[in-house]
């Protein structure tokens, strides 16, 4: 047996602290979601969630680095041990296989995981670490594995959804015309009773009519100043039509009689 | 007599709504303005003067001589009318008869060209360069006799080239006078231009924007007395540039393009 050297020691430690740090966030999550209610507001739980997957990353680095020391090690009893005292310690830390609930979870991890290819090797990875920790974090840390493997939809789904997903919504987005807050067979249907269905409590404005409102205003406001100003304004009006002729030709006519078009 | 001018072009649809901005803007009500404008155009050169007359006689004669024989200009004589000259029964082949049968135009039209009233607006071409984001250019103008100019036109060397209706509403705001409109165009059938002012007016109703889809012209203008004050000058371009900045939302108001405005007559 060799002592280990200092900066074996150093990143054993570095584990402890960030396994302190993960049992810590995910006590006061649970602690919240204990104590308060109602339940947290969402920010809250988001940034909680947030902590503990930062936590659990950073372990998962931590411990992906260190590999090979962390598997080589065990943990032997010193002579001056306070066995009678702390034997519910040694005994943990002597154990060779998993508690048999964390078996469980490693085992839901593992299969998860076999399902995302790619996440397998370094899952496997830290899952086989487990037998160097004190139980009970290696759970905590078990159970964040196994939550975020259970998506459902492998990585290779994820790609080929959304490489299908804008195409498709695009095409679909073409075959309509859009503008308004209803759909045409809304409209037949009657408006009302879509509001009462959807529970809209907002009444939308129905932009299709308000527009044709519109529309006639122009044409009455136009319509009393074209009296005087006769048919050639009438027939422009309404009409969002931009000058054909540019100024500068206009000027040149006013200016020297040059008709735009026959220069 | 200086102009300092901005032009913006206005599209029909829009009108309506600038004429509102204005009379917001100005706090006066549209001032609406019709106005017959005949152009004429210099035939021969105002005067014939030696210009090998000798160096001895100084700055004055050369001045003299740029003046007599200058360029030849294109210039304007510009009518208020009233929508009442403008009478229907005009172009009816009635009236017309009763024009050609001399038995005067009164039977049929208000419009009494003998007692229009006339004014001659000389244009000089802007000014190059220096102010290139600003039109400024030389202007002048003169009351004429009532009635029939052409004889004194012809008298001093000018010719009639066409005419056109101008209907705008102006406003004033401040120093600046804003001009909202539009050229309008007398129907004319094909290889009958007249070639004299018209005695008589055609309804209102014949006449047609020269630009079809009824467009307008925004002309923002400052004049100035004296030309050569150079500070008068500047302190007129930034009155416009601060008007420039209230329509900026708007309109674009811009300087023309110079030869647009060119009033030379080659």
């Amino acid at each position: 047996m060799t002592t280990p050297s200092p900066d074996q020691i150093k990143t054993l430690e570095q584990s402890r602290q960030r396994l302190i740090q993960l049992t810590h966030s995910l006590g006061s999550l649970i602690t919240s979601l204990n104590q308060s209610d109602p339940l947290p507001s969402w920010p809250s739980l988001q940034t909680q969630a947030s902590i503990i997957s930062n936590n659990l990353q950073s372990i998962s680095t931590h411990l992906s680095e260190n590999h090979e020391l962390l598997r080589s090690i065990s943990a032997l009893p010193a002579p001056e041990f306070p066995t009678k005292t702390h034997g519910n310690t040694l005994e943990q830390l002597l154990r060779t296989k998993l508690d048999p609930r964390v078996e469980d979870w490693v085992s839901r991890g593992r299969k998860a995981d076999n399902a995302a290819a790619q996440n397998a090797a370094s899952s496997s990875g830290s899952a086989g670490m487990f037998s160097t920790l004190p139980s009970a974090t290696a759970g905590g840390l078990g159970a964040g594995v196994t939550g975020a493997g259970a998506g459902g939809l492998s990585e290779g789904d994820l790609a080929a959804l959304w490489e299908w997903a804008p195409v498709e919504a695009n095409a679909e987005a073409r075959k309509r015309s859009w503008g308004g807050n209803f759909t045409l067979e809304e409209r037949e249907r009657g408006i009302e009773s879509v509001v009462a269905e959807l529970g809209l409590r907002r009444v939308l404005e129905d932009d299709e009519e308000s527009e044709e409102e519109e529309e006639e205003d122009m044409d009455l406001d136009f319509g009393g100043k074209a009296e005087g100003a006769g048919d050639n304004a009438g027939a422009a009006a309404g009409e969002q039509v931009s000058p054909v002729v540019p100024m500068n030709d206009i000027l040149r006519y006013m200016t020297t009689g040059i008709l735009p078009a026959v220069r | 007599m200086h102009e300092l001018l901005l032009f913006a072009s206005v599209s029909s649809h829009q009108h309506h709504e600038l004429l509102q901005q204005l009379t917001g803007l100005t706090a006066m009500q549209p001032r609406h303005s019709l106005e017959r404008r005949l152009i004429f155009k210099a035939t021969r050169k105002p005067g014939l003067a030696n210009t090998r007359g000798g160096a001895s006689q100084g700055a004055d004669i050369v001045r003299l001589n740029k003046m007599l024989n200058g360029q030849m200009f294109y210039t304007q004589v510009v009518g208020p009318v009233s929508e009442a000259d403008f009478d229907g029964k005009s172009s009816s082949s009635e009236s017309q008869d009763a024009s050609m049968s001399g038995t005067d135009e009164v039977a049929g039209s208000s419009y009494d060209y003998d007692s229009q009233p006339w004014k001659l607006e000389f244009r000089d071409i802007p000014e190059a360069g220096i102010r290139s984001t600003i039109t400024a250019r030389l202007a002048a103008s003169a009351a004429l006799p009532k009635g029939d100019v052409v004889p004194s036109m012809n008298a001093w060397g000018y010719s009639f080239v066409t005419e056109y209706v101008v209907e705008g509403d102006v406003f004033i705001h401040n120093d600046i006078v804003i001009f909202l409109h539009r050229v309008l165009q007398y129907s004319v059938h094909p290889g009958q231009e007249p070639h004299e002012p018209r005695r008589q007016l055609p309804s209102f109703r014949e006449l047609s924007p020269l630009e079809r889809t009824g467009s307008y012209i925004l002309q923002a203008a400052i004049t100035v007395q004296d030309g050569g004050n150079q500070e008068l000058m500047r302190t007129a371009s930034q009155h416009l540039f601060g008007l420039r900045e209230q329509l900026k939302s708007a309109v674009r108001l811009e300087h023309a393009d110079r030869l647009s405005l060119d009033t030379r007559a080659k």
